[in-house]
């Protein structure tokens, strides 16, 4: 039942509530005045659909292609799946008997259009738990279906009959400019998508992957040496179609759909396209701790996104000054540390033609091959830290000339004492760029500088000694 | 009799003591007093190494971060491969690197926060072929971990440098002294440098007293290493190429407290 404007209504019934003369929408008052001993509970909406998603993915054992339909249906588009099953009959019988076993009271019906399968679904002779429409017979199996079934608003049902327009073959009988002039275009869109002259596509739950293995077991597997023993099977499998068509797999997504209906998942990304079975077995038995069995997994499907051409190529990271090439491939070591640690992790550093110091060096992929050195020091530039921090670290500093480093600074609660210092290097920002404004003030003054112990600090003043704010002193970076 | 006995014996207990080197060999520094005091005449590859810095460099780990890069630069220019840098922060800088004679574009780093993620990164590293070392930042690090290292590298023979970059005093003071298996154990000071012949820029200034800054110097300390005893150098550091040359050596004595050495150096240099 439903709260709804302070009265209470009943949402949903079981099948003897239905004997007994209620439905849905009736006021629980009424119910409880000729029905005394009826058992009620309050609905909820939120986790009814929550489980009807979790049912739309566990239909992903059937295709990719599923999602939930309003608040009491799922649907599964099983074109080019259903013979992996035995055809249709084999697929609904498989569907109906472990629907059965999880507790579930279904109607499943299989038609060319997603609108007939709604309404055979629904409005099937009673006692016809599975409906099949054989191909081509759209229009004369809802040819005797009630107009209800062309998922119309209640408004639109009585408008037809009012009419005498029952069935939904008294409709298509009827010319279409009149019928659409007086119940409006909805009406015969609908009835268009029903029998398949218009098309309508369904929008799965998630991405649909370019290619997907399954493997199925009689007996809900647990232990986890079974769980990597059926991981490193659909990864041959997934690797030899991948094979096929000269490609690899660049992200992947291991399904295992528990017998308690729930999905668990690992997903993974790879540096570069794969097929090598062992490389991508191993990233995913490494996670396979992540994946809680429960009483067992029925399922276990490995999907492959992202499919990227695979040449056979070596991959090498050579320095392109040096020239020498890598004869082992450590893509499969980026890998397993991608994953583990997540690949932003991992980059490479290449220099950019750019004297601003943050941006002389950025990073970059790691599986990128290098550019050619384009960003090499410029003759006569004064030393680069090794350390350089992002952002600059402010300072206490203290100086006497405006166009003087520091005699003294204090950073992180150490006092240094500028024993020796060069400088300045005047650095202006790029005004051409438009976040220009993004590295503090344009102009800044460099000064490489040695305290009394030898250590050496690459240190800037922000703004001109003569300016208008009173300078501010950073420290960029630490010199060897 | 005896006496081919007794080389046959001194033999064997040395190739137990350079198990690491025998196995892989070593890299010279290409300084006839560093290598003299290293057994094998070199760095051995295919081991542990610790290099640490002192003072605030404990915490910034620029002086570990050259020195290493030092070494890199000369085992990279002998062998294929790239090599693997495991830092918490995102604050080494490739032209400085480049400054030190290693060329980032053959540096693939990793950037974890935490100790164990590089300590397991650096593991991954010393298995995977394909690597000529693998660098790893690390403050807390346990006996077993390095253990753990030693082994690994051992194994590949893909040499593993260990920088030491502690988060704050306390973690310095806790972890400094505590042993580990490395084969070698670095500690590099800082030095004041001496003035260079032309005066620098600043020195044009108005106030007058700056003095410019010249190539760096390090005190160079190898506490430890195993099948050869601790020694010490001062070095100097060529700004652009990051080329190391021997100005003292100090190999055989102790080292003496820092603070002595620096402020000997301050009134020498005047």
């Amino acid at each position: 039942m439903i709260d709804a404007a302070g009265r209470r209504l009943i949402a949903a019934v079981n099948p003897s509530a239905v004997a007994a003369g209620l439905a849905p929408g009736m006021p629980l008052a009424d119910a409880l005045s000729f029905l005394p001993g009826l058992a009620t509970a309050l609905a909820e909406p939120a986790t009814d659909a929550a489980a009807l998603r979790q049912l739309a993915e566990w239909c992903g054992r059937y295709s990719p292609w599923t999602a939930p339909d309003g608040s009491d249906g799922v649907r599964i588009e099983i074109t080019g799946s259903a013979h992996l099953w035995g055809g249709e009959t084999a697929l609904a019988a498989d569907l109906a008997a472990r629907l059965d076993r999880r507790g579930f009271a279904c109607r499943i019906a299989i038609a060319d259009t997603l609108g007939a399968a709604w309404a055979l679904a629904r409005f099937a002779p009673a006692g016809d738990r599975i409906a099949i429409l054989p191909v081509a017979a759209t229009r004369a199996g809802l040819a005797a279906l009630p107009v209800e079934a062309l998922r119309l608003d209640p408004a639109a049902v009585q408008g037809l009959r009012r009419v005498g327009l029952k069935r939904i073959g008294d409709l298509a009988a009827m010319p279409r400019a009149a019928l659409a002039r007086r119940f409006g275009e909805t009406v015969m869109q609908h009835l268009d998508q029903a029998q398949g002259d218009l098309p309508e596509p369904l929008s799965p739950l998630g991405e649909i992957p370019v290619r997907r293995v399954r493997l199925s077991f009689a007996e809900p597997i647990a232990d986890p040496a079974d769980l990597v023993r059926a991981t490193e099977r659909l990864a041959a499998d997934l690797v030899t179609r991948l094979a096929c068509e000269g490609a690899g797999a660049r992200r992947l997504d291991l399904a295992f759909h528990r017998v308690d209906g729930r999905v668990e998942r690992i997903r993974l990304g790879t540096a570069r396209p794969s097929r090598d079975p062992h490389h991508l077995a191993a990233l995913l038995t490494e996670r396979l701790d992540t994946i809680d069995p429960g009483l067992g997994i029925e399922d276990v499907i490995l999907a492959a996104f992202a499919v990227e051409p695979l040449t056979v190529e070596q991959f090498h990271l050579a320095g392109a000054s040096g020239g020498v090439a890598s004869g082992e491939d450590i893509a499969p070591l980026l890998d397993r540390l991608g994953n583990r640690l997540g690949l932003d992790a991992l980059y490479r550093l290449e220099a950019r033609p750019s004297h601003i110091p943050e941006r002389a060096s950025v990073q970059v992929a790691p599986m990128l091959s290098p550019a050619d050195a384009q960003g090499r020091d410029p003759p006569g530039r004064p030393p680069r830290p090794i350390r350089l921090f992002t952002p600059p670290q402010p300072i206490e500093a203290a100086w006497l000339l405006p166009d003087d480093p520091p005699f003294r600074f204090t950073w992180r609660h150490r006092s240094h004492r500028v024993a020796r210092a060069d400088g300045p290097e005047r650095i202006a920002g790029e005004w051409w760029r438009l976040d220009a404004s993004d590295c503090g003030d344009a102009v800044r003054d460099y000064y490489r500088v040695e305290d009394q112990d030898g250590c050496r600090f690459w240190l800037f003043r922000a703004g001109l000694a003569g300016g208008d704010h009173w300078p501010r002193w950073y420290v960029h970076g630490v010199f060897a | 009799m005896s006496r081919e006995l007794l080389t046959a014996l001194r033999e064997q207990v040395r190739r137990i003591e350079r198990r690491a080197i025998a196995m892989h060999g070593t890299t010279p520094f290409g300084l006839a007093a560093i290598d003299r005091a290293l057994p094998g005449g070199g760095l051995a590859r295919g081991a542990l190494h610790e290099i640490r810095g002192t003072a605030g460099d404990e915490e910034d780990g620029a002086l570990a971060a050259a020195f290493a890069a030092i070494i890199l630069g000369r085992l990279l220019a002998a062998a294929a491969g790239i090599v693997l840098w495991c830092l918490p922060r995102p604050d080494l800088y490739g032209p400085g690197l480049a400054a030190c004679g290693l060329d980032p574009a053959r540096l693939v780093l990793v950037e974890v926060p935490r100790d164990a993620d590089i300590l397991w990164a650096m593991e991954e590293g010393l298995r995977a072929p394909g690597l000529v070392a693998v660098v790893g930042e690390v403050g807390t690090l346990a006996a077993v971990a390095s253990r753990r290292l030693q082994l690994a590298a051992e194994r590949s023979g893909v040499t593993a440098l260990l920088l030491r970059r502690w988060r704050d005093a306390r973690e310095a003071a806790r972890e400094r002294n505590l042993p580990n298996v490395a084969t070698t154990r670095w500690r590099i000071t800082a030095l004041p440098s001496q003035p260079p012949p032309i005066p620098s820029l600043a020195g044009r200034g108005g106030s007058g007293g700056w003095l410019g800054v010249g190539s760096a110097r390090w005190r160079v300390e190898l506490l430890r290493c195993r099948g050869g005893a601790p020694a010490s150098w001062q070095m100097e550091v060529a700004d652009a190429t990051g080329s190391l040359s021997v100005v003292a050596a100090m190999a055989d004595r102790p080292a003496p407290p820092i603070h002595a050495v620096a402020s000997e150096n301050l009134r020498r240099s005047g």
